[in-house]
């Protein structure tokens, strides 16, 4: 899983039936420069080369903080109601399954972490 | 698995129902320079249910290795693609070719 902020949607009108009524979010990843500059090696932050494609059902917009999860995972949290043993039937391979209230970073050696909220 | 470093927590009310009671951790991945473990600048969020701290190094399990982490008989699996799965007390890296083995105790 990775923590992302949600910077924009997609929508297509051609697609695999099954996707019918599932929202598409671009995200982006946060990595170890936006979250604690003092422990990256160098500066990578936001970059328009990693957005990330993910599908969602909880209703995240814009601007929020969300969790993805990759594979497996999202598949069954799009569909939560399959019974053991049933299989997914949505081809997606990242989703939300939730979204961030708020983070906290703590960098080593300080007393008082560095919080972030949103 | 990878080798990370536990470096904050992430909290969410508005979440799937299958992640409910679990520990979402902030985890800086890890990768050897030498004979020292430096950031690779990626970040993942993996739950936890060992008690893992910021500031630990710890393993982190993929996939369905993640999910067994959390699994019981009668649980079914929770929504995980990563958990960390080891607390870490101590490693050694050999430096290929130069005949250095250190061992480090966290």
């Amino acid at each position: 899983m990775f923590l992302a902020r949600v910077v924009g949607t997609v929508w297509s009108t051609v697609k695999w039936r099954n996707l019918d009524g599932v929202k598409f979010l671009v995200v982006r990843p946060y990595h170890l420069a936006d979250l604690a500059p003092s422990l990256s090696v160098k500066s990578s932050g936001f970059s328009a080369a990693d957005g990330v494609v993910v599908a969602d059902i909880l209703g995240a917009g814009v601007g929020e903080d969300v969790v993805v999860a990759y594979g497996h995972s999202a598949r069954m949290a799009l569909e939560p109601h399959l019974g053991d043993g049933q299989l997914p039937t949505r081809p997606v391979d990242a989703a939300v399954v939730a979204i961030v209230d708020r983070y906290e970073v703590g960098v080593e050696g300080e007393d008082d972490p560095d919080s972030s909220s949103n | 698995m990878i080798l990370g470093r536990v470096i904050g927590e992430v909290w969410a009310t508005q979440k799937h129902e299958r992640l409910e009671g679990a520990k979402a951790m902030l985890v800086a991945r890890l990768r050897r320079d030498g004979i020292r473990l430096v950031p690779t600048g990626e970040v993942v969020v993996a739950l936890d249910n060992i008690g893992a701290q910021t500031g630990h190094i710890v393993t982190v399990s993929w996939g369905s290795g993640a999910r067994a982490v959390f699994s019981s008989p009668d649980n079914r699996d929770v929504l995980a693609d990563a958990a960390i799965s080891r607390i870490v007390d101590g490693y050694s890296v050999d430096e290929a070719g130069a005949g250095i083995d250190v061992e480090h105790t966290e």
